[in-house]
């Protein structure tokens, strides 16, 4: 392999990744279409600066320690993946260092390094091979490879039967598995079903603990809340955010202008089995105290979910519902009220002054419907959100106790919490309990 | 480099695996190629025109195609193989030259097989078994130096200039008539009167040596010339030099281009 591009040089630890003054332009004529007449004609030279450029990457810093998950979002055409590709090594750069410490490993799209003729254990292998093992070391890895992709006998199946959600199972199942020290991973979780993309991320986190540093592009908010502490926002090839993933992910979607409408319901208004009533929930939005749009909160924060309606016909006994459920579908807490009567536009909310829920992802599923007129009871509508996870209990219900102990500690007296232990965690508790 | 071996050991099962899947006669059908030129050639130029008064003059000829078949055959498959392999070079980091050099290899393979083949039929025919055969491995490491550094240049020149796969395929063909495959230099009826014309398709064409080392060594049961033997190793390690010198040079950008 040719050196120059990534040093490994002593100053990048294993797992650190490593973006300075990085510039990359691609020319917009693509050079595919030059041939020996055009350089016979015009000469090598100067080809370059005739043609108008665009600067994928431009002066980008980036410094990532080993062990941390970064978020890459951004616009298309912002420089995401470009910038996923000159890490790899893949494009080189114009100018500047692009260096990733120990060995890194790319999935940047689906069935990348695959031969489609091949079964997908022969493709083990040979993506094994292109990210540089031998075959000792990859039938050390085959059994726990397969184990995790769930293809069962599907791994002796050529890889051109396969689903674009098996070609993911597969092709993570063998980069999680590759001792990588950085893996950059470009917008391909999302293929994966629910189930496999939390077994993805729950493996991602296990190679973090092991001071892996995880760089994941993605368009799915949810997905880097997930995983990534901090986001990095790129705009026009540079660096617009780079800070905490809440912070980020509200500064990315200001700048997509999307926190009014984002939420539109885009379903054609025609039938089917599942036809609505008359009443038609427009818009579905979640807002913190600040009147903004989020769908990651605190526990604890103030939420407000806004129901934008439209009613085809006048209706005399409207009911609203909403619904919050956990992960696993099962339902925390359900509420409904008759709004009366109502027609044309009309918005109805629902205030959650406290939000009592731990950390995790939910669904909030609401619906309007006209009790006189089928079908009725129907939740039509789904937004998820997360809540941060914090060390302050597990379960579903943040009750937000306090503890206090009592006795005849050497201090004398009922001890109490102190303010910074409002939560109450045993740790705190029995800190200040101590003479 | 040294930790890619399998990753090379790869690339070529994969080659191999493309060229013969779902074909009955799987890597017969190389030898198929040589010996119906052969046939048509031998009625050719020993029935029908009579220019060759070679004895045994088929397995003259066949000695000549199979070199010319790999080094023709290496060049033509080499020179798209970048391109072919896009989607991989895009999306994964690895060293690229194992494309072209597995390609190489797999002719490798295929003309091994034929070498394989012919040379005992030749030993027999011609009682050419003799301290000349132990040419044969240097004259054949050579010719692959050859074809890989052309190979490796063919390769990234393509990806960067898409005409270089029919350019070279519409050479190939008059490069094949000037090639001494049909007849030994000196015999050709034209070369006495015009001597430097001899001296150029001897010298001017580098895989010339080749073809008639291979001779020498197995339908002559002679050494090569040492002009021959210095020729071979100076093309050779040569091709394989500015081989992998364009393609280091070549191969940055590739990710881009293709």
């Amino acid at each position: 392999m040719k050196g120059g591009h990534r040093v490994e040089g002593a100053d990048v630890a294993p797992g650190e990744v490593v973006l300075e003054r990085a510039s990359r332009s691609f020319a917009l004529v693509h050079e595919r279409s030059r041939t020996l007449k055009e350089v016979a004609l015009r000469g090598t030279r100067g080809r370059r600066a005739r043609r108008s450029s665009v600067r994928a990457l431009d002066a980008v810093d980036l410094r990532i320690t080993p062990g941390e998950a970064v978020g890459l979002i951004g616009r298309n055409g912002a420089g995401k993946t470009s910038t996923l590709r000159c890490l790899a090594g893949i494009v080189p750069l114009d100018s500047g260092r692009a260096e990733c410490g120990g060995r890194p490993v790319s999935l940047l799209e689906l069935g990348a390094g695959f031969h489609p003729d091949f079964t997908g254990r022969e493709n083990v292998f040979l993506n094994g091979a292109l990210h540089g093992f031998d075959r000792g070391q990859m039938e050390a890895r085959l059994e726990a490879i397969v184990d995790f992709s769930e293809l069962g006998d599907f791994i002796d199946a050529p890889v051109k039967a396969y689903s674009s959600g098996m070609q993911l199972r597969l092709g993570f199942s063998i980069v999680a598995h590759l001792d990588a020290d950085v893996m950059l991973i470009d917008e391909v979780l999302a293929v994966g079903d629910e189930s496999f993309q939390r077994k993805c991320l729950v493996r991602i986190s296990e190679r973090m603990e092991g001071g892996a540093t995880l760089v994941l592009v993605s368009h799915d908010p949810t997905a880097i809340e997930r995983i990534c502490r901090r986001v990095v926002v790129l705009e026009g090839g540079a660096v617009a955010f780079d800070g905490p993933v809440a912070d980020g992910l509200l500064f990315y979607h200001r700048l997509l202008g999307t926190e009014r409408g984002a939420s539109q319901s885009l379903r054609p208004a025609a039938g089917g089995p599942l036809e609505r009533g008359s009443i038609e929930v427009v818009e579905l939005e979640l807002r913190d105290a600040q009147g903004a749009r989020r769908r990651a909160f605190r526990p604890g924060e103030a939420l407000r979910v806004e129901l934008s309606l439209r009613c085809a016909a006048p209706a005399q006994r409207a009911v609203a519902a909403l619904e919050v459920r956990d992960q696993r579908g099962e339902r925390c807490f359900r509420t409904d009220t008759t709004i009366g009567s109502v027609s044309g536009l009309l918005e109805v909310a629902f205030e959650v002054p406290r939000l009592a829920l731990l950390g995790g992802d939910y669904d909030l599923a609401a619906g309007v419907w006209d009790q006189d007129a089928p079908p009725t009871a129907l939740l039509d509508r789904v937004a998820r959100f997360s809540v941060t996870p914090t060390v302050d209990g597990e379960g579903v219900a943040d009750l937000r106790g306090r503890w206090s102990v009592h006795g005849d500690a050497s201090s004398g007296g009922p001890t109490t919490q102190s303010p910074a232990a409002e939560h109450g965690s045993l740790a705190a508790a029995s800190r200040t309990a101590r003479p | 480099m040294l930790r890619y071996r399998f990753l090379f050991e790869q690339m070529v099962r994969r080659e191999l695996r493309q060229k013969y899947k779902g074909s009955a006669l799987g890597v017969l059908w190389y030898l198929v190629n040589p010996i119906v030129l052969m046939g048509a050639y031998a009625l050719v130029f020993s029935v029908l025109l009579r220019v060759a008064n070679v004895p045994d003059y088929p397995l003259f000829l066949l000695v000549g195609l199979i070199v010319w078949v790999f080094f023709s055959q290496a060049l033509l498959a080499a020179a798209p193989s970048l391109v072919t392999n896009a989607a991989l070079i895009r999306k994964v980091r690895f060293p690229r030259e194992a494309i072209p050099a597995s390609v190489a290899t797999v002719q490798l393979v295929t003309f091994l097989v034929m070498l394989a083949l012919v040379t005992p039929v030749a030993l027999a025919v011609r009682g050419t078994l003799g301290p000349a055969l132990a040419l044969l491995p240097v004259i054949v490491a050579l010719l692959f130096c050859l074809v890989l550094g052309l190979s490796l240049a063919a390769s990234v020149l393509h990806a960067h200039f898409r005409d270089v796969e029919p350019v070279l395929a519409a050479a190939l063909l008059p490069w094949f008539f000037v090639t001494p495959i049909f007849l030994p230099i000196d015999d050709m009826p034209g070369v006495s009167e015009h001597r430097l014309l001899g001296d150029a398709l001897e010298w001017g064409n580098p895989i010339a040596p080749f073809v008639e080392a291979v001779r020498d060594v197995l339908f002559t049961g002679a050494v090569p010339t040492l002009g021959h033997l210095g020729y071979m190793a100076a093309i050779g390690l040569g091709a394989l030099a500015i081989g992998i010198g364009l393609f280091r040079r070549m191969e940055r950008e590739l990710a881009v281009v293709l």
